[in-house]
């Protein structure tokens, strides 16, 4: 048996936050929902993964606003996601929640059809910031939701946080960060903000005063010690956790482990394959249910690419890479890999230490500079074959 | 063979965008010489750079048949000349081998610049010139003023001048019976010894270089042994034939009048350079034509394959427009900053981009070109007097006694709305105004002495921007003047950058140096370390600038799974780096070189 990740993209919000440029509709429509619900059943159940070789070890409940779309339809998937896979017990089971759309009621219904995990945009405490992320919630309600998760039995709850945000100071980021830590939760992500064409901040852009790359730099750094020393260590670029608690579907992406994404513009990776679905709700909805093709579009990485997605993927986290997994698992020769690395190392970029290469919190920084390098010294890099393999190793 | 009165050359004059390729093409549809399906538009420009930018690069010529309504059949050689300055001489060689020029004007916007030194370029060469006012069917369409123009300012009579639209094909047949009734048959002896003037060349694969000439005197036939008076060169004559409109038709030889080609298993168009005098080795002639020079490169510039490695392919490319192209010039040089590469010699600014263009189109490179340098003329202190064209070997201040630079007479015609723009930009240029003379209510002609240097960069772009688009230059080198010269040297990081290195007048130095230093600041992407960029003179900063460390570069988050999008990115982002030239230990984008040409934007 092997171990999948599934993801149901839930495409759905109470309103549009100004820097989303994820697939989603704003809607209020209760039969949309219900109608998608049975759509996404429908590809579940018919797509082809069922009864496979496959075990279900995390569940994730990503949007747009899963919340918004109501117990009674996220019960009904994870129901169909149960009867139509082999589902390990412990399997965590993400939802991901707007504050204010939550309440007690539902995240009891969800904890008991076997919902273990519940991530909050929180985003920011400061009240303007907020407002100019188009959040619709006050940090009140992030606490209020918390305790009801705590109450609804939740013991493994993540919140987001974002920096570089219009007219963010040191002062208010520094705010922010302690009032998440006051929440006392398992995992915290701090994603910087991303100002992408076609957002509503992106069109406002030119009325903010956005924090400059440098002073981003900094708030980054603080926020990587804040966090260590609040008991939660960082383990991915963006993500922090207590011991224990890293979220094991988010994982799979850079360890290139397999998941299936279900709904529109969704994001699958499963043997060797990656692809994606029609990213339009209702193309996707009526493709699926006349069983027409919804693969927006597919790669397939072989030979030097996969070695090229271990160091990209797996250099986001602090676990890294290893020389002997590039060598001995995809085949490619580490040393002038390494070479480029211990450069980096040299200037405090990179780290080696259990065997494992490793960027730093400042190295993670500016890990699009690293990355592209390492994907250079991955061209220039010799294969392995079986003729110089003992060669090498001799 | 024809009979001399039954034959006419003639070239067409104009302005750029007045009509002189529409015209050429209905008079060859006009004269059957090509059917329309085999019509493309435009065809005696046969490269594509030429159709698209509208101009013609090389001359070519064509023969047409005329049935005249006298019941005659004239034949008449139409051979088309490159427009530009940069272009003057090659356009005086086919002057040479013309008895008349067609001389068309725009109905609307009258006589520019180009026509007016083209036209006088003719006059000067004795050719007949028969004016012809196109473009008749615009509403902006004033031919009365411009026959009036004509009359004028360039002092011919323009009341038979045919009124025209090439576009539309009206009156053509007015044009034809003009260039009969007008211009006198060639004159010659076709018993005398052989005298042909070669107006271009052409290297085929097949053939070797086809040499396109003009009869003066004698004969020329296939088997004959024949001299190129100024190259000294001998051939034996394989083949030769006239120049129809869709390729050679061989004849048993051509004689005194007649326009045409030969071939003799030439392998380099360097044999056969425009102006040269071809004659036969058992009966040559007293003496050669008169008019003939050696193309001289007035505008030089140092081209760098973006990916070192393509070097071969560069110099492969270079030799093979060479073989069209006598006038390109090139010696091996090499870089610090951009390694290997070819500095090249350029007949003007037009024909620099024209080979850069066709070495990125037609052979597919990407390159790295250096800010282009006119050739400076310095003594040096211990007597020694030099050429320099090269910025890389101009002397030390304190080794100069004296400096000079070639400067020019420009002569640019605009509507008189503009004459302040144009003077306020001349001299910002360091221009020298001469005069200024009205041509008429609304247009005047402007005249200023202006150092080539000032020039060669964006004079042209500037002052098309300053006058929207309606005036029109024209200039010729005027020789050499002492000039406060230095050099300016920039530094990336604490190290002298040798190819962006370049001369300046010490006036300009400062404005210049902050300038690129500004440019490069925003196109040398963020490092890892602070970069100071620097403009020096000698030992002395005259402009510094710096490029932050880099801090952040990185995608926060992986959008739901999406892996996809982040490879791509990471996949343009690793291209882009090894496109990046490393200068010690600063990358610097190719963009960076280019923008650092291109400071009025």
């Amino acid at each position: 048996m092997k171990p999948l990740g599934i993801y149901i993209h839930i495409p759905f919000c109470k309103s549009r936050c100004a820097y989303c440029d994820f697939h989603s509709n704003k809607t209020t429509s209760q039969k949309q929902m219900a109608n998608y619900t049975k759509t996404v059943c429908k590809h579940i159940i018919e797509g082809g993964l069922r009864d496979s070789e496959y075990e279900v070890d995390t569940l994730y409940f990503g949007g747009g606003t899963p919340s918004w779309c109501g117990a009674k339809n996220l019960m009904r998937i994870a129901r169909c996601v149960y009867k139509s896979f082999k589902v390990l017990n412990d399997c965590e089971t993400t939802l991901e929640a707007n504050p204010d759309t939550v309440d007690l009621k539902l995240l009891k219904k969800l904890h008991k059809v076997g919902f273990n995990r519940i991530s909050f945009g929180m985003q920011s405490s400061n009240p303007m910031e907020l407002t100019d992320l188009g959040r619709t919630h006050t940090f009140e309600q992030v606490k209020a939701a918390v305790a009801m998760a705590r109450k609804a039995k939740f013991d493994n709850i993540s919140v987001d946080l974002m920096y570089g945000i219009p007219s963010q100071t040191a002062q208010t980021w520094k705010k922010t960060l302690d009032d998440a830590i006051s929440l006392e939760v398992e995992h915290i992500s701090c994603y910087a903000l991303k100002v992408e064409e076609g957002t509503k901040l992106f069109d406002r852009k030119d009325e903010y005063t956005f924090p400059d790359d440098d002073a981003v730099a900094d708030f980054y750094l603080y926020a990587v010690e804040r966090l260590e020393d609040a008991g939660y260590k960082q383990y991915e670029i963006s993500n922090f956790a207590r011991p224990g608690y890293i979220c094991k579907h988010n994982y799979k992406y850079w360890n290139l482990g397999e998941y299936w994404g279900i709904g529109p513009s969704a994001y699958s990776f499963l043997n060797r394959m990656r692809f994606s679905y029609l990213p339009h709700t209702d193309r996707y909805m009526q493709a699926v249910e006349a069983g027409d093709a919804i693969i927006q579009n597919s790669e397939k990485a072989e030979g030097v690419e996969r070695a090229g997605e271990y160091l990209m993927l797996m250099l986001r986290t602090t676990e890294g890479v290893s020389g002997e997994i590039l060598e001995k698992k995809y085949l490619v020769c580490f040393d002038t890999i390494e070479a480029c690395l211990k450069k980096y190392a040299a200037k405090g970029y990179a780290r080696f230490s259990n065997g494992n290469w490793s960027l730093t919190p400042r190295g993670f920084l500016i890990s699009n500079t690293i990355i592209s390098d390492l994907l250079i010294a991955l061209e220039k890099s010799e294969h392995i074959t079986q003729a110089n393999y003992s060669r090498m190793k001799g | 063979m024809k009979k001399q009165e039954n034959i006419r050359n003639f070239c067409i004059v104009a302005h750029i965008d007045h009509g002189k390729s529409t015209l050429a093409d209905r008079l060859l549809e006009r004269c059957n010489a090509v059917t329309s399906r085999e019509m493309e538009n435009q065809i005696l420009d046969n490269m594509d750079l030429e159709r698209e930018r509208g101009i013609t690069i090389k001359a070519r010529a064509v023969k047409l048949s005329y049935a005249a309504p006298d019941g005659e059949t004239y034949a008449l050689n139409l051979i088309d000349t490159p427009g530009h300055v940069d272009f003057n001489y090659e356009v005086s060689r086919s002057l040479a081998a013309c008895e008349g020029a067609i001389l068309i004007v725009d109905a609307a916007q009258g006589i520019e610049a180009q026509t007016l030194a083209n036209t006088y370029l003719a006059i000067e060469h004795g050719l007949e010139v028969v004016p012809v006012i196109n473009k008749i069917d615009l509403p902006s369409a004033d031919p009365d003023r411009v026959k009036k123009e004509i009359e004028d300012i360039i002092g011919i009579p323009a009341d038979e001048a045919p009124l025209i639209s090439a576009k539309l094909g009206t009156n053509i047949e007015d044009v034809l019976e003009q260039v009969v009734a007008q211009i006198p048959p060639p004159k010659g002896d076709p018993a005398a010894p052989l005298k042909a003037i070669v107006f271009d060349s052409q290297y085929d694969a097949y053939r070797g270089v086809i040499v396109y000439i003009r009869i003066m005197e004698g004969s020329i036939r296939p088997g004959m042994n024949v001299r190129m008076m100024a190259t000294g060169a001998e051939f034996q004559v394989v083949e030769t034939g006239t120049l129809m409109p869709l390729g050679l038709a061989p004849s048993d030889g051509l004689s005194a009048g007649e326009v045409g080609y030969f071939t003799a298993s030439i392998k380099n168009v360097k044999d056969t350079t425009v102006g040269d005098t071809v004659t036969e080795v058992e009966r040559p002639a007293d003496e050669p034509l008169p008019g003939y020079r050696q193309v001289q490169s007035m505008v030089f510039s140092g081209i760098y394959p973006a990916d070192g490695a393509k070097y071969p392919d560069l110099r492969d490319a270079l030799d093979k427009l060479q073989l069209n192209d006598a006038s390109l010039t090139y010696e091996p040089e090499s870089s610090v900053a951009l390694g290997f590469g070819f500095r090249c010699g350029f007949l003007g600014l037009l024909h620099m981009e024209i080979i850069q263009e066709r070495l990125e189109r037609e052979y597919n490179l990407d390159l790295i070109t250096t800010a282009p340098s006119v050739i400076y003329k310095v003594k040096r202190t211990n007597g020694e007097e030099e050429y320099i064209d090269n910025p890389l070997n101009y002397p030390n201040p304190t080794e100069i006694e004296w400096a000079e630079e070639p400067f020019v007479a420009a002569n640019i015609i605009t509507p008189t709305d503009y004459v302040g723009n144009i003077m306020e930009l001349c001299q910002d240029r360091r221009g020298v105004f001469k005069d200024m003379k009205y041509l008429d209510d609304t247009r005047v002609e402007v005249h200023y002495e202006l150092p080539l240097n000032e020039i060669i960069y964006d004079f042209f772009d500037a002052l098309k921007s300053r006058t929207r688009g309606y005036a029109s230059l024209d200039y010729e080198l005027i020789g050499y003047r002492k000039s406060d010269l230095v050099k300016l040297d920039i530094m990336l990081n604490g190290e002298v950058v040798d190819a962006l290195s370049f001369i300046v007048h010490t006036e300009k130095a400062y404005a210049r140096g902050r300038k690129i230093a500004e440019k490069l600041k925003e196109n040398i992407p963020r490092q890892l370390f602070e970069i100071p960029v620097q403009a020096t003179i000698g030992n002395r900063i005259i402009a510094r600038e710096t490029v932050k460390a880099l801090r952040k570069d990185v995608l926060a988050k992986c959008y739901g799974g999406d892996i996809t999008r982040k490879k791509k990115l990471l996949e343009k982002q690793k291209e882009g780096k090894k496109r990046m030239r490393s200068l010690g230990t600063v990358e610097v984008p190719q963009e960076a070189f280019m923008a650092v040409l291109k400071l009025d934007e």
